[in-house]
């Protein structure tokens, strides 16, 4: 207990500063600005600001980073409920309610709410992943390569399970994106693999250039292709506090869904994706009145928002402790550590003490700015989702460009990206949901590594993994990897899935 | 006879196109991987060679790709949609012509000199903004030069990244 105070405390020195603070607002308010154009959703927001934080040191970019995580998280709700465009999955459930309430000129309490719930979640998160951290980093000594792979193994089976759509497709494109993650020279013999002889490809893909090009530059192409009847409400936001009355109908509803999205977001695998729609689920049941969900119940935005907030801030545990992303945009987070050069794993919290307590404490810092700045701020979010697109798409692509250009000072990076751009588009109209390759391109990479490491020392037996004497910890994450594939496929659960993603 | 059971008394034929295209695509690239991959020495379990993984992962990516296409045989899905070429076309190609103008480059006897952002950035704005269906030229044209002289502001004196300007004109 005192040990995590002091860890904070030295977080808090840390994120504190003139600098940091400056920083962290600076990605909030950015964040939030691209976050709420709509048909943009955190990944792509991430992936367009990315190239703002090459300047700075590793620990302002960070905290920049985070910073820009909750404002591109918060932005989307704002969407959700003023549009009814949700940005990404998680912001699905709000679009229920949240839209129900701005069009009964609620739209300032159904904001401030969703804004209140998320500021809780997320104080409550940021002492989780504190109180968490050093042990969980502890615990990630005692992997070996071995159990880091089935590690991985699970977390992908998880996000096959739990992305949108079709099962198959998602397997696809976890499959694609391991198989994009063995292009590039060899770890152990130097050959080059799939480069087709370019030389920019024996580093392996650029994960920037993946990212902005099925992020960034394929969703312009579709959203040009249609272009999205904007709902914007017309009636007035109203007042942003919310009333006594509301507090106290919010209040369980915040509780539970903290409770609820922090636990999933914890998961190896997309957990976090979950949180808001067991939590719209649970309160629906709970309720005494469940037929005023989807009319504009209060607690249909308060419940999936904080279980959004908290899910989406836990999901940094398995990032910051075991190095794995969880999801599509902790995989992003790791190719932008890698930019500044930090290696995600259990040695940043012992290496770098201060940019990992700082960015801890930033994220409190964060959610705060956001309750503070972007509230009062709702106005001008209002006016900006009334830019046409025809004018919103080509910033988007400049700003995409310029970033690309600047991580390598190459103009080859952008024709690749533009290429990239065209593979991604034909995904989406193929019906492919591109977010899961990017974890499993991220992920292929380390996989390999530690697949390699664990056969060495096992010399060369795959037994290792299920060996239940010598490490019962990797049998135990293969068998639950297989359960989750297993119960996933069982015709029953397999039609309760699509009611959930489609609904 | 229940519904489903009529449809697959029909016998088979293609009942989803996008599905049915998107195993063939998945097995396409599965084909390209694993031929690239040949030359590569796939090693033993004891000691994995740098083939190993790219020809597992595309045999997976096919064998997956040929179940898509099957399950497409079998049930409804969407439809193929039609593609936007102008989009492509303005979008993506505004992009490389970013790409192409920002530093310069040869190619053969076509040389570009290094136009730097001054004019890659108005460039790429205006070229892609045609592939707008509601476009408006008077107003893209200002849009263009604005937005280029913001992002020169934020990026090359905000953030001091290391972008060429206008090297024909200013010298950096």
């Amino acid at each position: 207990m005192m040990e995590t105070i002091s860890h904070l405390s030295l977080g808090f020195g840390v994120a504190l500063t003139l600098k940091n603070i400056a920083l962290c607002f600076a990605g909030c308010l950015v964040g939030t600005l691209i976050g709420v154009l709509p048909g943009v959703g955190p990944i792509a927001t991430i992936s367009i600001l990315l190239p703002i934080t090459f300047g700075l040191d590793p620990t302002g970019a960070l905290i920049m980073l985070a910073g820009i995580y909750y404002g591109a998280q918060y932005g989307g709700s704002t969407t959700a409920i003023l549009v009814n465009i949700p940005g990404e999955a998680t912001s699905v459930v709000t679009t229920l309610d949240g839209h129900q309430m701005a069009k009964q000129g609620r739209a300032g309490i159904a904001l401030g709410i969703a804004a209140i719930g998320s500021f809780f979640a997320g104080c409550v998160a940021t002492l989780i992943i504190a109180a968490l951290g050093a042990p969980l980093t502890k615990m990630a000594l005692l992997f070996g390569p071995a159990e880091y792979f089935s590690l991985m193994v699970m977390g992908l089976c998880f996000a096959v399970v739990l992305a949108r759509g079709s099962i198959l497709k998602a397997f696809c494109m976890i499959m694609l994106g391991l198989l994009f993650s063995t292009v590039g020279t060899d770890l152990e013999t130097g050959q080059e693999r799939l480069t087709f002889g370019v030389a920019s490809l024996s580093d392996g893909i650029d994960f920037s250039v993946l990212a902005m090009g099925v992020f960034g530059f394929a969703e312009v192409l579709r959203n040009l292709e249609n272009p999205e009847a904007r709902d914007v409400v017309k009636a007035k936001i109203g007042r942003l506090l919310p009333g006594w009355e509301d507090i106290k109908q919010a209040a369980a509803p915040v509780l539970r869904g903290t409770f609820v999205g922090g636990i999933l977001g914890i998961l190896p695998g997309n957990g976090a994706v979950l949180g808001p729609f067991a939590s719209y689920t649970m309160e629906k049941k709970i309720a005494r009145d469940p037929s005023r969900f989807g009319k504009g119940a209060i607690e249909g935005v308060a419940g999936p928002e904080s279980a959004n907030n908290a899910g989406a801030q836990t999901a940094f545990i398995p990032l910051l402790t075991l190095g794995i992303p969880p999801n599509a945009v902790m995989a992003l987070m790791v190719g932008a550590m890698t930019i500044h050069g930090i290696i995600p794993g259990p040695q940043v919290m012992t290496r770098n003490p201060e940019l990992f307590w700082g960015m801890v404490a930033s994220m409190w810092i964060g959610n705060l700015m956001l309750l503070v700045i972007n509230l009062p701020l709702v106005g001008m979010w209002v006016k900006l989702l009334q830019v046409p697109y025809r004018l919103m798409f080509p910033a988007i692509l400049i700003f995409c460009c310029i970033g690309i250009y600047s991580v390598n000072n190459q103009p080859l990076d952008v024709a690749f990206t533009a290429l990239f751009g065209l593979f991604g588009y034909l995904l989406i109209k193929l019906g492919f949901e591109p977010a899961p390759m990017l974890l499993g391109f991220v992920l292929g990479k380390l996989m390999e590594e530690k697949l390699r490491q664990a056969l060495i020392i096992s010399r060369g037996s795959f037994y290792t993994f299920i060996d239940y004497q010598e490490r019962p910890i990797s049998l135990a994450l293969l068998i639950v990897a297989v359960l989750v594939l297993a119960i996933a496929l069982l015709p029953a659960i397999s039609k309760k899935r699509e009611e959930v993603f489609t609904e | 006879m229940s519904l489903n059971q009529i449809e697959r008394a029909q016998g088979l034929r293609i009942r989803s196109t996008q599905d049915f295209a998107g195993g063939l695509f998945m097995i396409l690239l599965a084909i390209g991987a694993y031929v690239f991959s040949w030359e590569l020495p796939a090693g033993t379990l004891r000691q994995l060679g740098p083939g190993m993984l790219p020809k597992a992962f595309a045999a997976i990516c096919g064998l997956l790709g040929l179940m898509l296409s099957l399950s497409a045989l079998r049930y409804h899905g969407e439809k193929l949609a039609g593609w936007s070429w102008r989009g492509i076309f303005f979008a993506l190609g505004g992009a490389c012509l970013f790409g192409l103008t920002i530093r310069g480059f040869e190619f053969g006897p076509i040389r570009v000199p290094a136009l730097g952002l001054m004019v890659a950035g108005p460039l790429l704005i205006f070229f892609s903004g045609l592939a707008a269906d509601d476009r408006k030229l008077p107003e893209l044209l200002i849009f263009a030069v604005a937005m280029s002289a913001a992002c020169i502001l934020l990026f090359k004196y905000a953030l001091s990244l290391p972008i060429p300007l206008a090297p024909w004109l200013l010298g950096i």
